[in-house]
């Protein structure tokens, strides 16, 4: 029994950022990386798994990215699992979900994964696609933004509850293989200890390129993706003004203001 | 960052007199236990906020004869030629970062007790102070009058000898120059009493004559106290206050205004529990309209909006700070980066003042615990040392001790593991900031929040851990750190154990549903009934606390106290108000009493001097006294007790007990700081985390290592060219 979780090292903002000369994205060097939030929740809820059922249980991270990347798998790695993997060349730049999903399939197909574990989605571009594409891939069942789980190695579906509108809560049954995404406070993912950072540093992570998954050049990258982003830009500010002076010379601005937006000359 | 142009108007330059202050923020005169004797301690700290932005720094009050003595207490004196040597070194130092020095000087009149001196201080009339009450001063003659003016222009000679830049005639406090001036101390009925100017004239007098001495050199300036705060009986700012003002200005470089007396300075130096930032505006900002010369004035202000605010309202020119600049010697530099986040914003909780009123021990802070230890120990607020080695920490607590501890090793570069099972750092700061007034101290935690935060993204190995299951010894062990540091905290005390008796008492038992410890009142898990009791033996802030938020939540509250309520109040300036406000409330205060035994409902109590006055040995096991016959019962719904702390330290004893396991689990060293050290002040706890961080590389970390001492040193006399050794008359 193996379960795959794809993992992401998000974009943080710094406070003050530019965007790319080619308008498409946040200059890389006005960002930070961390691991995104939901990945958290989800390697959590395989660690879960693993600790109860031991051996009959193999979970293994994988980040789709470049060198960066490789301090999400390390993070996982430090609180448990034996080996992770990454996959990335210079060609899968500009992958959208669907390429990335693409890859993801490919690597759950090699290791012979039963299920996939994927966060709801990441916090930087928020498409919440990646997983659920991931399962179109394979052709395997799935469900989205999973609140609670309930499993045992062997059986061949697996339980899972999901938060509705307005407070209802959906328990389904689901045929394995099959690809969840994880929602947050599914559980309290725990810290990682001295130890554990110390001993990820040592453990394998596997790097593989896309031709090593047996995809071709237009599997991934833009070539590979239903979607291209056109713009990315900050919107207009709106009409704020800080009015400054004595408070006699503020509530003459202030009068002013109110004549201009009613119209009168 | 760059600084936000709304801040510019704090960096604009300003003359005083013959000097120039290239900026407006400026530590006025505060205490700090170095006066002429520490001057190491004085030139540093002095000094420090000189290379923090700080465009003017004061000495604390500054006697200016032996007539003017202040032991126990410690002032600054330049009495004579030692002393100019000694404060030399706080000028020349200030002097590197392009700032101006000021000396405070003071003659305190019947407040200066002169118990190393022996001298008998002078007044404009004769009363016992009413700081000092065993203190009374001689009603000056006219011979006297020109004698004390006299002393005021040697030690401006002096001071300008010294490289000083600015000359206070300080009347503020109740000092000497306001004694004249309020109708409150001067009964006189010649032309020093009566009238107005006639008050003002020895104040006036005196301006003009060091003004003349030194005026060309130095700036001159006053501190006035613009209100003693008893209306007519005193000076008020819009009578006598500003008709001072006119009449001196002409001999006043710059004024320093601030409002109240010396017996209750908490009126100036405002706790943060009574008194908000620039409490003293309604009464400073009169001054700029009478006067032609800038005007300063402190009101803890922290904050740079509300400093621009004052500034701009045309309230005062200047910004002067003490505790401000205690917390944060660079909080001028850090306005001007842009960076007020980095601001270590004083909590107000005036435990640097405390060390003054005890009696002048080196002045300490809750926030800044390199304060004080800028020479003795070498600590810089802003600058650490390298990390000495590759050791990974693992800091168990995240209170005062925990998060500063963890705060100054990564600012030396380790990487460290911060792990509490609360969901916010602070610890019991966060029940602390929950009291009626005492939301400010919770800046403490929100500081070291925010430099965690950004520490811990600078390296990626180290993480605060918070909502943690709790760690166990054998969690310690096995974590992987190679230091572990246990900063788990006190506990109130669940039986009655207290500091009188030193054992629990029968019958107290905070598991019952009526007795409830301080944290349980925190946590509202148990109902606390209509009339509470308050048992104390805690000499700070919890009982009064708990007593005014029980009060304003609609409970009848008694207060049983053993040790002086709130004693330690006193020292901070909270007292009067505390009592004050205690009384409006109705909250009745049995003092001098102890429990002798406590059932569900209802304690008994006796009075502590309820045993015989006369001693006498009456053989083994019987006391050498008639024991106490006088027992009372009190009835309350619910009982909170106050009776003491304890150390949370099963895991750092747990930890010991398994030396033997530590080198198999590459464990180097476990170490205790804070609470679980020993329960102590807030600030105490702080500077044991700072210190640890700072000494880690010792031979001995778990213990201070030697401070650089400033003691008369046996064959150097304190006068240049004077005499050491033993000489009687003959």
């Amino acid at each position: 029994m193996k379960i795959l979780v794809p993992i992401k090292q998000v974009g943080v903002l710094d406070e003050d950022f530019e965007i790319r000369d080619d308008g498409r994205d946040v200059d890389l060097d006005y960002l930070d990386f961390e691991l995104n939030e939901w990945d958290d929740y989800s390697w959590e809820e395989a660690l879960r798994l693993q600790e109860e059922f031991g051996d009959a249980v193999e979970i293994v991270p994988l980040a789709v990215g470049p060198e960066e990347a490789e301090e999400g798998l390390r993070k996982c790695l430090a609180k448990g699992g034996e080996r992770g993997i990454r996959v990335w060349d210079d060609a899968m730049q500009g992958s959208d979900p669907m390429a990335v999903a693409r890859v993801i399939a490919k690597v759950a197909e090699r290791e012979q994964a039963d299920m996939v574990f994927a966060g709801a989605l990441a916090s930087d571009h928020g498409f919440a696609q990646t997983g659920v594409s991931v399962a179109a891939q394979l052709g395997w069942s799935q469900v989205a933004v999973v609140s609670k789980l309930d499993y045992q190695p062997g059986d061949n579906s697996v339980k899972v509850n999901r938060e509705l509108e307005g407070g209802l809560e959906e328990v389904l049954s689901v045929q394995t293989p099959a690809v969840l995404t994880i929602q947050l406070g599914i559980n309290e993912p725990r810290y990682a200890s001295l130890r554990g950072i110390k001993q990820a540093k040592a453990k394998p992570v596997e790097e593989l390129s896309h031709g090593d998954l047996g995809l071709s050049d237009e599997d991934v990258g833009e070539a590979g993706s239903a979607s291209r982003v056109r713009r990315m830009y900050l919107p207009e500010k709106g009409q704020a003004e800080l009015i400054e002076g004595t408070p006699a010379e503020q509530a003459e601005r202030l009068v002013e203001i109110i004549n201009e937006l009613k119209g009168v000359a | 960052m760059a600084r936000d142009p709304k801040h510019d108007i704090l960096f604009e330059p300003i003359d005083i007199g013959p000097k120039t202050l290239r900026n407006r923020f400026y530590q006025v005169p505060h205490c700090i236990g170095a006066g002429s004797d520490k001057p190491g301690f004085q030139a540093a700290h002095r000094s420090m906020k000189a290379e923090g932005g700080w465009s003017g720094i004061n000495t604390e009050y500054l006697s200016i004869h032996p007539e003017s003595d202040d032991t126990h207490r410690l002032s600054a004196r330049l009495w004579d030629e030692g002393d100019v040597r000694n404060l030399r070194a706080m000028t020349d130092y200030i002097h590197k970062y392009d700032a101006l020095a000021g000396v405070e000087m003071w003659y305190g009149g019947s407040h200066a007790p002169c118990m190393e001196s022996r001298c008998t201080p002078r007044g404009p009339s004769q009363y016992a102070s009413e700081f000092e009450t065993m203190t009374y001063c001689k009603e000056m003659d006219l011979d006297d009058i020109e004698m004390v003016q006299g002393y005021y222009v040697d030690a401006a000679r002096r001071a300008r000898d010294a490289g000083f830049d600015i000359v206070y005639v300080y009347g503020a406090h109740s000092y000497l120059p306001l004694q004249f001036l309020s109708p409150y101390y001067n009964k006189r009925t010649d032309k020093y009493g009566g009238s107005l100017e006639n008050r003002a004239r020895f104040w006036i007098e005196t301006l003009e004559k060091v003004k003349k001495a030194v005026g060309d050199e130095c700036a001159i300036a006053t501190r006035f106290a613009v209100d003693t705060l008893i209306a007519d009986a005193g000076v008020e700012v819009e009578e006598d206050g500003l008709k001072f003002v006119e009449l001196a200005d002409p001999f006043v470089d710059v004024w320093d205004v601030n409002v109240g007396d010396i017996a209750e300075w908490g009126e100036d130096a405002g706790p943060s529990r009574f008194y908000r930032q620039g409490h003293q505006i309604p009464w400073q900002k009169y001054i700029k309209q009478v006067s032609k010369k800038p005007v300063l004035g402190v009101g803890r202000f922290t904050d740079p909006e509300k400093m621009a605010e004052v500034i701009r309202a045309g309230h005062l020119d200047i910004i002067g700070a003490a505790r401000p600049s205690i917390a944060d010697p660079f909080l001028p530099q850090k306005i001007d980066e842009g960076r007020a986040d980095d601001i270590r914003t004083c909590i107000g909780c005036n435990v640097c003042i405390s060390r003054w009123e005890i009696g002048g021990p080196p002045m300490i802070c809750t926030q800044n615990a390199t304060s004080g230890e800028e020479y003795r120990r070498g600590w810089h607020p802003e600058k650490f040392p390298k990390a000495g080695s590759d050791d990974s920490f693992l800091v168990v607590g995240s209170g005062p001790s925990g998060s500063e501890c963890a705060r100054v090793l990564m600012e030396r570069g380790y990487t460290v593991h911060l792990v509490d099972d609360g969901d916010k750092i602070g610890g019991h700061i966060n029940d602390v900031a929950s009291l009626p007034g005492l939301g400010e101290w919770g800046y403490h935690r929100d500081y070291r929040e925010v430099q965690l935060g950004k520490l811990v993204k600078k390296n990626k190995e180290s993480q605060i851990a918070l909502g943690a299951s709790r760690l166990g010894v054998d969690d310690c062990l096995e974590y992987g750190a190679d230091k572990i540091i246990i900063a788990s905290g006190a506990q109130w005390n669940t039986d009655g154990t207290n500091a009188l008796t030193h054992d629990p008492i029968q019958g107290i038992d905070a598991s019952l549903p009526t007795h409830l410890t301080p944290e349980q009142v925190f946590a509202g898990d148990k109902p606390i009934g209509k009339k509470v009791m308050i048992l104390n033996c805690d000499p700070y802030f919890m009982a009064p606390s708990l007593a005014q938020k029980l009060h304003e939540a609609g409970h009848e509250v008694t207060i049983a106290t053993g040790v002086g309520l709130g004693h330690y109040m006193h020292f901070t300036l909270e007292a009067p108000n505390m009592h004050r406000m205690l009384h409006e409330f109705g909250i009745e205060v049995i003092g001098d009493v102890w429990a002798s035994q406590a059932e569900a409902n209802r304690i008994q109590l006796y009075p502590i001097f309820g045993d015989g006055y006369r001693r006498e040995y009456r053989g083994p096991g019987k006391l050498p006294r008639r024991e106490n016959t006088h027992f009372d019962w009190h009835e309350f719904d619910s009982l909170v007790l106050v009776t003491g702390r304890h150390s949370d330290c099963e895991l750092f004893n747990g930890l010991k007990a398994r030396k033997d396991e530590w080198a198999g689990n590459d464990v180097k060293g476990v170490y205790v700081i804070g609470d679980a050290w020993a329960p102590k002040l807030m600030a105490d706890a702080t500077f044991d985390g700072h210190r640890l961080a700072r000494e880690i590389e010792g031979s001995d970390p778990q213990h201070p290592e030697p401070y650089i001492r400033e003691v008369a040193v046996w064959g150097t006399p304190h006068m240049p060219g004077g005499k050491f050794e033993i000489e009687y008359e003959s």
